[in-house]
């Protein structure tokens, strides 16, 4: 990481880096670094095998949370000829722009984690949102046996993420119609608002809230703060969320909740691995994720997209989850 | 003159000095009267509402936004503001937590400290910001403004810096205590609002330095004439603020179970809210800690409140924005009465 | 013989059951000067805010021109031709004289875009018909207090203003921007304009004044034309009861050194000055606006940096850097603006009285509310402030009441040296004479006093020896026996 940030001030001082001729540069314009997710893919990146071997230069730019910022850093791209591009946008309209100027430079662009929408992309390689929604409703759904009533965690609401994750909460909870949503409310993806929000809604649901779905990780945290903070067992809630950030895998080893994986490592380097077989000729992937993942084939990294699967976490593989965030 | 006068006319100048009178009242005790009348239409509306479980939950979750507010109340008292207080939170809840955590990443070599050494290293971060911002303002004059936003912008990047961007978890039931921990069934974090709140209340009515900062926010040069060190006292409510935002970072992350990197982003805004819906003016010189306490119950409570009726969290936005200009312009109507 | 251009008969005003004016007269004639007397809480503040339509009469009439008149606003008063000066002026200090004169009205030309070229010279116009010598481009900012009361004139005549009322205009001017403000209350009075002057300053209105109404609590008491009354009636009339002395002067200088400065500089205007003080003796300094007289102070006290000169008290040579090493020394300092320096107006009365001797009000860090409250009540009862209790604000208070909390807290931390400047400006006459009397003891208790004045009258009846500064400089030193007027305001200019 002190790395990445090194390089990025060094690339935000629009000094070019000293780089070999042959070695292809590529950017990855991520919309920000202050969240464990966009860290754990940046770290994921830089370890892909290409990156280790010297055979690509790999910049790494923060997007701050800005729409405007990513652009800017497209321009920088652009005029310092990178040879292909990464993008995690932070907006999936605004996003559009970069994405044409790039095209128009004849720079690839290569869409990773969050959609951006543009015809012009090379290709996206991402988890689709609806999918985990369904799973991780259908999760809570199933440990209270499609009957009793839930509450739900929204993101902010319009985000992509929310709004994908929504409509398959509410897929999965149709195939369950005994099921009564109690409350349904946004707590910012933030850990301190769900707490918050949860120990109010303990209130005023004394002992009828039965599951909790919360669409990240963190605000499922929350809820399970809250609930031993109100002085009841977790064990007694169904709670999931989805991200499989540290603390999440944490809590699925003690039996508090569950969580989605969502492949963050898979969706970087697969992502590289698509830039740089659009840069280079016969280009073999050589991140090990095309092995483990035997639903989404390589394809001669020429699909327009790749739908990186999620893995739900269990006791099974939890332990060697966390090995890897040591 | 006053003899004259007839019966009737006396009559109705009694009722009118009566009628005065109230609305003098009705100024004075304005925010307390609103924050009676909105837990008791909330009583009626919700049957859980004051139940003890809902009531400490509400002082739980007022208390972290209390802290910082009563640490504001003494910078605006002297006419400054800390738009910094936030970013305190976060960065001192990370260094401290850093000290208390079991897990191996976040750690601090030869960790997890003591929780009390890993308190009092937060502390000190959160003074020391406190302490730069202070002599900022003290020492070169710099609005408070402008300066605190500084401090806003570096803290936050320190913290990002200091963490690698990554939160900090598993933090030891020790340190966790001051958030989760209760004491005869009042939770922690109440226990220490209440102890910041009286420490607050009793340094500002009752000792040297509470005169000063009302002197000294009041009227400075008046103040710097009547041989008070105008510059020590701005430079003290800056450390004071510092080392109260610290303590509520300690108390977000030990209750959260995490320090986040981005926790407390805006917290200061709420906190200003508190402090102006209690009765400070902005202008400096007047107001009183127990109104920033009345005022951060009443946004905590109406939070509560909202959330217990199952509204939609962006009305809370709102009507905690009307409730504050309304503060405002009843403050200001008291103002043009005197 | 025409109508009086205003005349006011039995107005009433009561707020809440508090009558604040019974039965206020008044009767301004055209090109004349009428003195509007009264102390603090004699009713001239709110007679003068029915009279601009601030706020509405109980009863009673106003005439103007003969013709019964109601204003509801000030803006209907200023339509009817009656315009304010007010004590403290409110300009927009970045804007030029031209735009602020126009401030609200400017001449517009095509496009709604400001006709600056208009709007300057017709500014200029009115400023020289009135013999100003102000440019109209000039910034306000850079213009002297005087000068922009001055602007104000000329903004109230810009609106055909006849009646033209001036509250306190002097309050902030040296003696000779006071001449020069004179002079264009000459002007105006040949154009046939009618002034309402309001002062404390007997003196002044004994110089410009053709006429006086005085208000004592709430009520009419007396008018008349000026020369057909003396001081001493005049102000019997305001105070109520007889005044056998303006001045009280008890004190006897002793030949015990109090303080002593050698060779004082500062950055702000003050150039090697050297002048002693005795115990039991007051010693004025004189000097405009800018000469350096306040400037003494400041460095005295430690408020500027220390540039050089030595300090002994009591023979003891001392050293100042802050304004706490001061008063531990024994010196206390009656700042010249009150509300600016002297008072914190949002903090109560005992808080005030009690702020520059804190540390003596406590154990250790902790007050004492007992200790402050005696305290407070003890300067309450010595200077006789009228108050209802020590917890009330400050603001509330009149000007001469203020001015005894700031004398209040200065006599608490029992000083050698009293630093007075300009002790009695906006205070009434009666208050006065307290602070006089206060003066007087103190010295004759031993004490040395150093007063800053602009008002002659004040030096002359109070000082027993008097220093003029003029450009940072003490250009003179009179006796007692020297002192006149003519000399002091000669060393001065």
């Amino acid at each position: 990481m002190k790395k990445t940030l090194i390089a990025m001030l060094a690339t935000s001082a629009l000094t070019a880096p000293a780089v070999a001729q042959d070695v292809p540069q590529i950017g990855a314009a991520v919309y920000g670094l202050n969240a464990e997710f966009m860290q754990i893919w940046s770290a994921a990146l830089e370890e892909h095998p290409a990156v280790q071997e010297g055979l690509v230069d790999i910049t790494i730019f923060d997007g701050r949370y800005d729409a405007l910022v990513q652009q800017e850093q497209f321009e920088t791209m652009i005029t310092q000829e990178f040879d292909a591009i990464i993008f995690v946008p932070i907006d999936i309209e605004a996003g559009a722009t970069a994405v044409e100027a790039a095209s128009e430079a004849g720079i690839p662009v290569v869409g990773s984690n969050t959609r951006v929408n543009s015809d012009l992309l090379h290709s996206y390689v991402g988890s689709d949102d609806v999918r985990s929604g369904y799973m991780l409703a259908r999760y809570v759904l199933d440990q209270i046996g499609c009957e009793g009533n839930v509450v739900i965690l929204e993101g902010p609401i319009g985000q992509s993420a929310q709004i994908s994750r929504l409509e398959g909460n509410m897929q999965a909870l149709a195939e369950c119609p005994d099921v009564n949503i109690l409350e349904q409310q946004t707590a910012n993806w933030s850990r301190a608002e769900a707490q918050t929000l949860m120990e109010n809604w303990l209130t005023s649901h004394d002992g009828e809230i039965d599951g909790v779905i919360g669409q990240n990780d963190e605000m499922a945290l929350g809820a399970i703060e809250a609930i031993r903070a109100a002085g009841l067992s977790v064990d007694d809630f169904a709670v999931a969320g989805i991200d499989g950030i540290t603390d999440a895998l944490v809590a699925v080893q003690g039996g508090d909740m569950a969580s989605i994986l969502q492949d963050a490592r898979a969706q970087a380097q697969g992502a590289l691995d698509v830039a740089l077989a659009a840069v280079k000729d016969d280009y073999e992937p050589m991140s090990d994720i095309w092995t483990s993942y035997t639903d989404m084939p390589w394809n001669a990294g020429a699909d327009a997209e790749y739908s990186v699967p999620w893995t739900p976490v269990n006791d099974e593989n939890v332990e060697a989850l966390l090995a890897t965030r040591q | 003159m006053e003899a004259k006068q007839t019966a009737p006319a006396q009559a109705a100048q009694a009722q009118d000095a009566w009628k005065q009178q109230l609305a003098a009242y009705g100024q004075k005790y304005g925010i307390l009267i609103a924050l009676v009348l909105i837990c008791l239409v909330l009583a009626v509306v919700n049957e859980h509402f004051l139940s003890t479980r809902n009531i400490l939950n509400v002082l739980r979750q007022t208390s972290i936004n209390g802290i910082l507010a009563i640490g504001m109340t003494f910078v605006i008292l002297t006419r400054g503001i800390d738009l910094s207080v936030g970013s305190v939170v976060a960065l001192a809840g990370i260094v401290a937590a850093s000290l208390a955590t079991t897990s191996s990443t976040a750690m601090v070599a030869g960790g997890p400290y003591p929780a009390l050494l890993a308190i009092a290293i937060g502390l000190s971060v959160g003074m020391a910001c406190g302490a730069v911002s202070g002599v900022v303002v003290a020492r070169f004059a710099v609005p408070a403004f402008v300066a605190t936003l500084g401090m806003l912008s570096a803290a936050r990047g320190l913290t990002l810096l200091y963490g690698d961007g990554r939160p900090v978890p598993a933090l030891t039931p020790e340190f966790r205590w001051i958030g989760t921990g209760e004491v005869f069934g009042i939770p922690m974090p109440v226990i220490l609002f209440a102890v910041v709140f009286l420490v607050a209340w009793w340094v500002l009515n009752s000792t040297r330095f509470g005169r000063h900062v009302y002197a000294a926010g009041g009227n400075p040069h008046a103040a710097e004439v009547s041989g008070i060190n105008v510059k020590r006292i701005r430079l003290m409510v800056y450390v004071i603020s510092g080392a109260l935002a610290g303590l509520a970072g300690m108390m977000l992350a030990a209750r959260t179970g995490s320090a986040l990197p981005q926790a407390g982003i805006a917290y200061e805004l709420d906190a200003i809210a508190a402090v102006v819906i209690g009765g400070t003016s902005l202008a400096g010189g007047v107001g009183r800690v127990t109104g920033t306490v009345i005022g951060a119950l009443l946004i905590g409570v109406v939070n509560n409140g909202l959330d217990l009726m199952g509204v939609e969290s962006y009305y809370q936005q709102v009507i905690k924005g009307v409730l504050i200009v309304a503060a405002v312009m009843l403050d200001q109507a008291r103002h043009r009465r005197e | 013989m025409p109508p009086p251009l205003l005349e006011v008969k039995e107005v009433t005003k009561s707020f809440g059951g508090v009558t604040a004016l019974s039965d206020g007269r008044f009767k301004l004639e055209r090109g004349t000067v009428h003195a509007l007397c009264g102390g603090n809480g004699a009713g001239k503040s709110t007679f003068l805010s029915i009279v601009m339509g601030i706020q509405p009469r109980d009863s009673g009439s106003i005439l103007r021109d003969g013709a019964e008149v109601t204003f509801r606003t000030p803006g209907q008063a200023l339509a009817a031709g009656i315009s304010i000066i007010e004590q403290e002026l409110s300009p927009v200090p970045a804007m030029t004289v031209a735009e602020n004169i126009y401030l609200g009205r400017e001449p517009l030309a095509v496009f709604g875009r400001v006709d600056f070229r208009t709007m300057n010279a017709n500014a200029q116009a009115l400023l020289d018909e009135l013999h100003f010598g102000i440019d109209a481009r000039t910034v306000m900012m850079d213009l002297s207090v005087a000068e922009l009361q001055l602007v104000e004139i000329a903004k109230a005549l810009s609106y055909d203003a006849e009646i033209i009322i001036m509250d306190e205009p002097t309050s902030a001017l040296g003696e000779a921007e006071a001449d020069q403000l004179f002079a264009a209350i000459a002007t105006l009075k040949a154009q046939g304009k009618g002034i309402v002057y309001v002062s404390h300053r007997l003196s002044e209105i004994f110089e410009i004044a053709d006429s006086y109404t005085v208000f004592r609590d709430g009520a009419y008491v007396g008018s008349g034309a000026i020369s057909d009354v003396t001081r001493e009636a005049l102000i019997q009339m305001i105070v109520g009861r007889p005044l056998t002395e303006e001045f009280v002067k008890e004190n006897v200088p002793g030949t015990d050194q109090a303080l002593s400065v050698r060779g004082l500089n500062s950055l702000n205007h003050v150039k090697d000055v050297s002048f002693d003080v005795h115990r039991g003796e007051i010693l004025a300094v004189f000097g405009l606006m800018g000469s350096g007289r306040s400037e003494i102070f400041e460095r005295l006290f430690g408020l500027v940096e220390d540039m050089g000169g030595e300090i002994a008290l009591d023979g003891k040579p001392i050293r100042v850097s802050s304004p706490a090493q001061a008063i531990d020394h024994g010196l206390a300092f009656v700042t010249e603006d009150r509300k600016g320096s002297g008072l914190v107006l949002s903090a109560s009365v005992r808080a005030n009285i009690c702020m520059a001797q804190l540390a003596e009000l406590g154990f250790g860090p902790v007050m004492s509310p007992q200790r402050e409250g005696k305290a407070a009540r003890d300067m309450i009862d010595k200077f006789r402030i009228k108050t209802a209790t020590d917890l009330l604000d400050v603001a509330g208070l009149s000007g001469g009441n203020q001015q005894k909390v700031v004398l209040g807290k200065w006599f608490l931390t029992e000083p050698k040296v009293l630093l007075l400047d300009e002790p009695t400006r906006g205070v009434d006459v009666g208050a006065k004479r307290e602070i006089y009397r206060v003066m007087s003891d103190f010295a004759a208790a031993g004490g040395a006093v150093v007063m800053v004045s602009s008002e002659t009258d004040e030096v002359l009846g109070m000082a027993d020896r008097a220093i003029v500064m003029r450009d940072g400089t003490i250009s003179g030193e009179l006796s007692r026996a020297e002192l006149s007027a003519d000399r002091l305001v000669h060393l001065a200019a």
